[in-house]
């Protein structure tokens, strides 16, 4: 029996050891927003937020996620008013077929709570890990930096 | 107006809270999982599969194996290439070839059924490089195709001896391209369920009426009984273009009878399913001293795998690709597709013309630099203009090449001093590359207007959304044709059961071919609608017109009914129109000469290097594409398409190659084979769509892909006189070349 809290929400789950957490995300939990890409950590298209930071949900297990707190894409905005991150992503046009868009989403939200004003050279660094084959990735930096100046314009 | 405008794509919302259903998404009670057991060996005789044990083990749902299709009446030959077989019969011909398929309740007893199965192979000699499969005592794969050679497509224009003779200087040089991968981030999937003689499918593909026939085909069906439905798509690139592994769930689906199966492969199978064509190419060019060129004779092996795939077509697609958008009073081109043990090759974004342009843009280059021209001087003085004629004998309607690359130049500041001085161990270089690509000669797209009494519209495409923003772009094309805000509209499909007929969603012709379809659906529609008006408004149908949702009297504007008094009057619930759009053409088998294509594709990039002449490390600083639209149908995505191609262009070119040891892959991740990323960006990364007075729609897909990578070994050897004719351009290439040591 694991428990773990995904989106402010305690699950008892009983699932066999070595199980993955994104398996136990998008198949016990029915969390489709983190999917599988290349199954080693390395293409972003499962990330989800671990006490705040960007993991590979393919390579961690989900006994390994106990007691930490776990956030995916659905979290951000649940069915209400986009997140700002999210809406930055829809007013740069920052994706294409939008299988990696919630990865970088999220790393987005945990590059902005270390960094609330990134330089270009942070901004590659933190979403270096993050795979986009259909190459959306100047309009990406675009929405970050736009999430930026909305996050200080609230502030 | 709908068209010209920036527009977030219709689903731009599911898309960023992580609620587009792609095919993986898709949750069916019952459903059974699929994995397929491969070939550990490149080529061998296959002289027994016992998979007994495997389907005795509970909880395995169905093993299928080539005797099962043959008891059961079923065909294990699919697909246009006449070749390849859902799972082998008595022969394997590459590694990861699928022996044997296995349903089970979970992926743990499906891979313990794999290990289960017993597969006596006696092995042979294999083949990999495409020269050595040419060899007369190379093993041959397929009885019928002697020599290996798959197919050898020929271009014969003018007169080719007095046109060498002709020039002052002759060049040739060589150029090769490696296996590749279409590396979409989303993997192949699809899944199936026999129900009543019927089976519905559920996949990621550009093709779901290729897929539906070659599926009915396998399983001895009318096409009509198998129903093709495409969620949204994580990415094509070519990958899911054709049919790929829908035939093995298809089967296995029939043979447990009635619970659905899905088959995901894992990111290593993607490798062994689908790659992208590797090529060597020879390329020489007769010119004058002035720069004129006299002739060009190209000789191209493309390396096709095991099996035949797209290559049939591409073959031939990329011996028109080879000649460049440039005026030769003679051409000579020889186009082999050639069989070897490896992993089918297919389409790969900018297909055939990126693998081509790397070799004609290059060579235009070496030429430029060895006449001591200006090498964007020397390609105007060359480049095609509109009414001017191609190696195939056609006209080009419009060209546009030179503004392409005209735009391209400017844009990274063409013959301009260099804005800074780099390190001591840097040299910076600029360079060009411009592209010319048909798109497919016959082909069909239809779609269907169906408009409601409540004044929206609904339209019904087999147009693939894969991420270009296809069916928010057709949905704007239909509110402009219609005359509806873009909000009336709604786009569904594909799903063959619902939505007509439409080739595929490849080679960048959607927006032009479906585009097409919807004004002539718009059209009808609108007659249709003047028809229905025309009691109500007491006037013939002659005398009334539709637009921007009403029709009206033309000679007196302000009588009028709105598109839903229309049919609420004429007590229509609907109102319907169907749409097509069909383009015919075709070249001569032994010369090549006729009509390649509706349109030309055209495209062109520049960029400037930085090249760290004591690493090889080359860096992209910056990068201007242009590409030629005819008309913008939404500026963002167009330039997303550009954008995406120069950074998809930038794998082939820097990074990208399957590596292989005796026909296993042996980087078949993507911790080793590596895709760029954000880090990978030039710093300034800009283009240009252009758009002309005729205003006719040309897709922009893949245009400024293929100039990518010539444009930058162009720029490498501005900055330090190196030529790298092998891709891709490593660090280590180009530092072997520096120190003339292989390359150079």
């Amino acid at each position: 029996m694991v428990t773990l809290r995904v989106n402010g929400q305690e699950h008892k789950l009983d699932v066999p050891s070595g199980r993955r957490l994104i398996d136990v995300l998008r198949d016990d939990l029915d969390l489709l927003g983190a999917r599988g890409g290349c199954g080693v950590g390395v293409c972003g298209t499962c990330t989800v937020l671990v006490d705040g930071r960007a993991i590979s949900s393919c390579i961690m297990l989900a006994e390994q996620a106990e007691g930490k707190e776990i956030a995916t894409v659905e979290g951000l905005a649940g069915d209400g008013q986009l997140h700002p991150v999210q809406q930055a992503y829809v007013d740069q046009f920052a994706f294409q077929c939008a299988y990696c868009t919630p990865g970088f989403i999220l790393t987005t939200v945990a590059l902005l709570e270390d960094h609330p004003d990134p330089d270009d050279q942070t901004i590659r660094e933190y979403l270096g890990g993050n795979l986009c084959r259909c190459g959306s990735y100047v309009n990406i930096v675009e929405a970050v930096r736009a999430a930026a100046r909305d996050r200080a314009a609230r502030e | 107006m709908a068209v010209g405008k920036s527009v977030p794509m219709l689903d731009a919302e599911d898309r960023v809270r992580g609620t587009v259903e792609y095919a993986a998404n898709l949750k069916l009670p019952n459903m059974l999982v699929a994995r397929v057991l491969r070939s550990p060996v490149p080529h061998a005789r296959v002289l027994s599969i016992d998979a007994s044990a495997a389907e005795a083990m509970p909880g395995v749902a169905a093993v299928l194996t080539a005797a099962d299709f043959e008891r059961n009446g079923l065909n294990l030959i699919y697909g246009s290439g006449r070749d390849q077989r859902v799972v082998a019969d008595d022969r394997v011909r590459h590694i990861g070839e699928a022996v044997a398929l296995v349903a089970a309740e979970s992926v743990e007893i499906a891979d313990a059924a794999l290990l289960a199965i017993e597969v006596d192979y006696e092995e042979l000699p294999a083949v990999f490089d495409a020269f050595d499969a040419l060899k007369p005592d190379a093993p041959l794969l397929h009885e019928a195709y002697p020599g290996n050679i798959l197919n050898h497509s020929k271009l014969r224009h003018g007169d080719l001896e007095s046109a060498f003779a002709a020039a002052d200087e002759i060049l040739e040089e060589t150029f090769t391209s490696p296996v590749a991968q279409q590396t979409t981030l989303e993997p192949q999937i699809a899944a199936a369920q026999w129900r009543d003689g019927h089976l519905t499918l559920w996949t990621s593909s550009q093709s779901p009426h290729t897929v539906r026939n070659a599926v009915a085909g396998v399983l001895g069906l009318e096409p009509e009984a198998v129903r093709v439905i495409v969620p949204a798509v994580g990415g094509g690139f070519g990958g899911k273009g054709n049919v790929r592994t829908q035939p093995m769930v298809a089967a296995l689906a029939w043979k447990v009878g009635g619970r659905p199966v899905m088959l995901a492969l894992e990111r290593g199978e993607e490798f062994v399913t689908v790659t992208k064509h590797a090529v060597t190419i020879t390329i020489k060019t007769g010119v004058k001293r002035d720069g004129t060129f006299t002739a060009r004779q190209i000789t191209l092996h493309w390396n096709a795998g095991a099996y035949a795939s797209s290559s049939k077509h591409l073959v031939p697609a990329g011996m028109l690709r080879s000649i460049g958008p440039y005026r030769f009073p003679a051409a000579r081109v020889d186009s082999y597709g050639v069989y070897t043990n490896i992993p089918p090759a297919a389409a790969y974004r900018g297909a055939m013309s990126s693998q081509a342009s790397w070799a004609h843009e290059s060579h235009v280059d070496t030429i430029a630099h060895w006449l001591g021209m200006d090498p964007l001087e020397l390609r105007r003085k060359n480049l095609l203009q509109t009414g001017e004629t191609f190696a195939t004998g056609e006209t080009i309607g419009e060209a546009h090449f030179w503004e392409c690359l005209e735009a391209a130049a400017k844009g990274i500041g063409w013959g301009e001093p260099f804005e800074k001085e780099p390190a001591p161990n840097v040299r910076c270089g600029r360079g060009l590359g411009v592209m010319m690509k048909h798109t497919i000669a016959t082909s069909r797209s239809e779609c269907l207007l169906v408009l409601d009494a409540g004044g929206g519209l609904k339209l019904y495409t087999s147009t693939v959304e894969m991420g270009q923003g296809a069916h928010t772009a057709l949905a704007q094309m239909t509110a402009e044709a219609v005359g509806l805000p873009l909000e009336a509209i709604t786009v569904v499909g594909p799903d063959t059961a619902l939505t007509p007929y439409d080739a595929q969603t490849a080679s960048s012709r959607a927006a032009f071919m479906m585009g097409n379809a919807v004004q002539d659906g718009a059209a009808k529609l609108k007659a249709k609608l003047a028809g229905a008006a025309a009691p109500h408004l007491e006037h013939p149908a002659e005398a009334l017109a539709a637009a921007d949702g009403f029709v009206f009297v033309t000679a007196q504007p302000d009588v009028r009914l709105s598109y839903a008094d229309v049919l609420g009057q004429s007590d229509l619930e609907t109102l319907e129109a169907a749409g097509s759009f069909q383009t015919k053409g075709g070249l001569d088998p032994e010369t090549g000469q006729g009509v390649a294509t509706p349109h030309w594709h055209q495209g062109a990039g520049a960029c400037e290097v930085e090249v760290d002449v004591e690493t090889g490390k080359v860096t992209v600083t910056r990068y201007h594409a242009s590409a030629f639209a005819g008309r913008v149908i939404n500026p963002q995505f167009a330039r997303l398409q550009n954008d995406g191609n120069v950074i998809y262009g930038m794998g082939p070119a820097l990074m990208e190659e399957v590596v292989m040891d005796g026909g296993q892959i042996i980087n078949a991740n993507l911790a080793d084979y590596l895709i760029p990323s954000i880090a990978d960006i030039p710093r300034e990364l800009e283009s240009t769509s252009l758009e002309s007075d005729s205003g006719k729609i040309h897709g922009l897909g893949e245009m400024t892909l293929p100039p990518v990578a010539p444009a930058i070994a162009n720029a490498i050897y501005d900055a330090t006189g190196a030529r790298i004719r092998d891709l891709p351009i490593t660090a280590e290439k180009v530092f072997r070349a520096l120190n003339g040591n292989g390359e150079g």
